[in-house]
């Protein structure tokens, strides 16, 4: 009896014929199970026996499903080449665990293929048909979203970015006292239009300063943008073409509206990907100008002399990083590391490197992924063993992605290693014009707000605790900062904090229910709590937290932040309890 | 020459042509298929064109299978790559054989011309057991294997195993191993189509679309590193 097949399985049937290419026919045709790839893959050497990590064995989930409908091998005779049809929602969903939860598509099994098989890109084909039916992680589905709608896959409105870039400008113009250091917006005819990762934006808008300050001071004609500035691509993750199409190409349209000579992008791995290499692909386009990452910029202004760089203002021990979407899919190798022996004295190389480097592991949208946090800290092992041996202080990459992702797994292994980028290094070996060298006036020193101050930050989102731990940890706090309820509760006994921040829809034990238990709990009953969520809203009632707690009959937050927050509103918020609560201590 | 029987002549030479064209057929049909399937392009601007270009990766991929020391999995796994080599010489050595003992059998009839391929069949048959255990063993490599991939192997080593009874072509004392031989022979021409060890068919386009990606993306040849 012929099995019944779902609707969605259908349609993933249906999109599958369409979607295969020559490359990808070939890629999907051409394995002869020789099992070279399997020890090339971080999931497998970090959980060994378990072949379900094996990238052949992960590639057979797509093969099977590719031989019963388009290879005939598999419609003669399916049991004797093991194809295999999908006939129900719960085979998606095991498929999309396997496609989004098992690989990171760093393309490290490929490059060690001796047929040439491409399993990454068959699975970024994988993920894109279970897109089409809405088969999902919901981290990608919340930030493929937005990057439909708002044109950036953070979500951040036009003037909450206009006011990130203002702020910027004047701290630079504090900083360098030079009312003439701008940051540009809308200049027509620049000869570069720079392009970032919105994460600068939310979260780290110390890299746009200082790549502002390097244009600055190379006397560059450049701009930012207030629409097509995006340059990161939730297509490529997601395999979704037709958003890759429209993000990659909004950024082209900008770009010729504004009649740029060059875009520049600032450093992004899957960014750089997908805007300089997939995304004409995508879109059909042929661009009539070169883009470059701001690896190239940087280099080039300090061998051309319109930069000058002291080596010596960076001396402690550092290492590179290679992005996988950088070293085995743009080729970009030795550009950042000329560029780093330029500005720091003790480079160490990670072995192995360029193209044969292992994964962050926090590549192919994994970061946005919190259901399998574990998964992939698990997997890190590999990384965190390269990073030990290398016995530097600072890892520096070339992409927010292994940014966030490195950062992570050097806090869960205790590598106590810092994560650098490119345009940290350059902007803090610059070497400043005398006139601007140092402030007209010297400023007084304000005395940091946190100062003596112990903060707990608890958020399962990597970026939202760097974030915030940039914050604290600028006005003087120590923080510390756990992913997860379970955690929490241990971290609180171990560093009595004076304040915790608290997000509430976190994998395992939510915050609701952690701020619950808390607030019962004598020896935290009157611990600051200031909750920071995106999911408060009352149309969300779900997750209505007021509700919960009038249910509970137990005490409100001393802070309530909804998500985006801003870095004054966080600040004001904590040090007026901190204040508050000492205030009724004295 | 001595007297040939009809069935061995039929054997050695009539089914040989069948079996053969019947490949080409499939093998015709096949390449076909995969050129049905469009092809993806690359609009990208060069990646690095003062050090290489697509043709440039294009060949260093194809030829990638001959340097072990360009890919991590074969140069930490030496001995896999050993038996891969020893492997398809005996099976490139047999098929080569298959066409010599008919028409041209004065290209084997030294004595250590004989021994040298009989020793590179056994070798290659024992690479063969060697590769069947593995696949038998080996958690990962049995979670992936199919029928045809357990079949494809005994296949291959049994065929092996009559190349080196059949390479002395000792039709005068008796008949029966080179009709083993090319009957099997036969049969592998007409199975494999079907199975994976076609694939061969695929390594040369696979390897020149990715090699041509890469290298237009400047990625091949790669930069070797510390």
């Amino acid at each position: 009896m012929a099995l019944e097949r779902s609707y969605k399985a259908q349609k993933v049937i249906d999109r599958l014929q369409q979607k295969v290419n020559r490359q990808i026919l070939l890629s999907l045709a051409a394995c002869a199970h020789c099992g070279m790839c399997t020890d090339q893959c971080h999931y497998v050497l970090a959980n060994p026996g378990d072949p379900s990590y094996a990238p052949a064995y992960k590639a057979d989930r797509i093969r099977k499903l590719f031989k019963a409908h388009i290879d005939w091998t598999g419609k003669a005779a399916p049991w004797w080449v093991g194809a295999k049809s999908i006939y129900t929602d719960q085979e998606l969903e095991d498929l999309k665990d396997t496609v989004f939860g098992k690989c990171t598509n760093c393309r490290r099994c490929s490059f060690n293929c001796p047929m040439g098989v491409d399993m990454a890109t068959f699975n970024r084909m994988a993920r894109g048909l279970l897109v089409h039916v809405g088969v999902m992680p919901d981290g990608v589905s919340h930030v493929s979203k937005d990057q439909w709608e708002l044109g950036n896959q953070m979500g951040i409105l036009q003037e909450e970015f206009l006011e990130t870039l203002n702020w910027m400008e004047e701290e630079l113009q504090s900083e360098y006292n030079d009312p003439d250091i701008k940051i540009p917006i809308d200049q027509p005819d620049a000869n570069i239009m720079y392009t970032i990762n919105p994460r600068e934006a939310k979260y780290d808008p110390r890299t746009i300063a200082e790549a502002a300050a390097i244009f600055h001071f190379a006397g560059e004609n450049w701009t930012m943008t207030t629409d097509g500035w995006d340059m990161t691509n939730f297509g490529l993750f997601n395999g979704d073409d037709e958003l890759g199409a429209a993000v990659s190409g909004r950024v082209y349209d900008t770009a010729e509206r504004l009649h740029a000579k060059k875009i520049v992008m600032s450093e992004c791995g899957h960014g750089y990907r997908s805007t300089r290499c997939e995304g004409p692909n995508w879109g059909k386009r042929t661009l009539g100008m070169p883009l470059e990452s701001s690896i190239f910029t940087m280099l080039n202004y300090i061998t051309d002399g319109r930069i000058k760089v002291d080596k010596n203002k960076n001396t402690e021990p550092v290492t590179y990083h290679d992005s996988c979407n950088l070293a085995r899919s743009c080729g970009v190798t030795e550009e950042p590391r000329e560029l780093l022996r330029l500005v720091a004295t003790d480079f160490r190389e990670m072995t192995p490197n360029r193209a044969e480097n292992f994964c962050c592991t926090g590549g192919g949208g994994a970061m946005s992924m919190s259901e399998y946090a574990p998964r992939r800290l698990q997997s890190a092992k590999i990384k965190a063993e390269q990073l030990r041996a290398t016995g530097a202080r600072i890892v520096v990459t070339s992409c927010h992605n292994c940014v966030d992702g490195l950062y992570d797994l050097i806090r869960h292994y205790k590598l106590g290693m810092e994560v650098k980028l490119l345009v940290n290094l350059v902007a803090s070996a610059l070497v400043v014009p005398a006139r601007v060298a140092e402030p007209a006036v010297a400023k007084p020193v304000a005395a940091k707000s946190l100062a003596g101050r112990k903060i707990l930050v608890v958020d399962d989102e990597p970026d939202v605790r760097t974030y915030l731990r940039m914050i604290f940890k600028d006005e003087g706090a120590e923080v510390v900062e756990v992913p997860d309820a379970n955690q929490a509760m241990r971290a609180l006994k171990a560093s009595k904090p004076d304040l915790m921040t608290l997000d509430l829809i976190m994998p395992h034990k939510t915050g609701e229910k952690l701020y619950w238990e808390l607030r019962k709990d004598p020896n935290f009953a009157d611990l600051p709590i200031v909750i920071v969520t995106g999911y408060a809203r009352v149309e969300t009632p779900a997750i209505n937290f007021h509700a919960f707690i009038a249910e509970k009959g137990i005490s409100e937050p001393e802070g309530f932040l909804e998500k985006p927050i801003q870095p004054e509103a966080v600040l004001d918020t904590v040090v007026k309890i901190l204040e508050k609560k000492a205030g009724i201590l004295n | 020459m001595y007297p040939t029987s009809p069935l061995l002549h039929f054997a050695e030479d009539k089914l040989q042509v069948i079996a053969l064209l019947f490949m080409a057929t499939v093998y015709v049909l096949k390449i076909r298929w995969i050129l049905r399937f469009p092809a993806g392009g690359d609009r990208q601007a060069p990646g690095n064109a003062a050090l290489t270009d697509g043709p440039s990766g294009a060949k260093r991929s194809l030829f990638s299978i001959a340097m072990p020391w360009a890919m991590g999995s074969t140069r930490q796994h030496p001995f896999l790559y050993a038996q891969f080599v020893i492997f398809h010489l005996g099976v490139a050595a047999s098929i080569a054989m298959s066409f010599v003992i008919p028409y041209a059998p004065q290209l084997v009839s030294g004595r250590t011309v004989i021994f040298s391929l009989q020793v590179l069949f056994i070798g290659a048959a024992l690479v063969g057991v060697m590769r069947l255990i593995r696949r038998l063993s080996d958690v990962y490599l049995r979670a992936i294997s199919s029928p045809d991939d357990y079949f494809s192997l005994a296949l291959l080593i049994i065929w092996l195993v009559l190349s080196s009874l059949a390479a002395p072509n000792s039709r005068q004392t008796s008949e029966t191993p080179l009709l083993a031989y090319f009957f099997m022979t036969a049969f592998f021409l007409v199975y494999v189509p079907f199975s994976k060890i076609s694939h061969y068919i695929y390594y040369p386009f696979a390897r020149w679309y990715l090699g041509r990606t890469l290298g237009h993306r400047g990625v091949y040849p790669l930069v070797k590193g510390a």
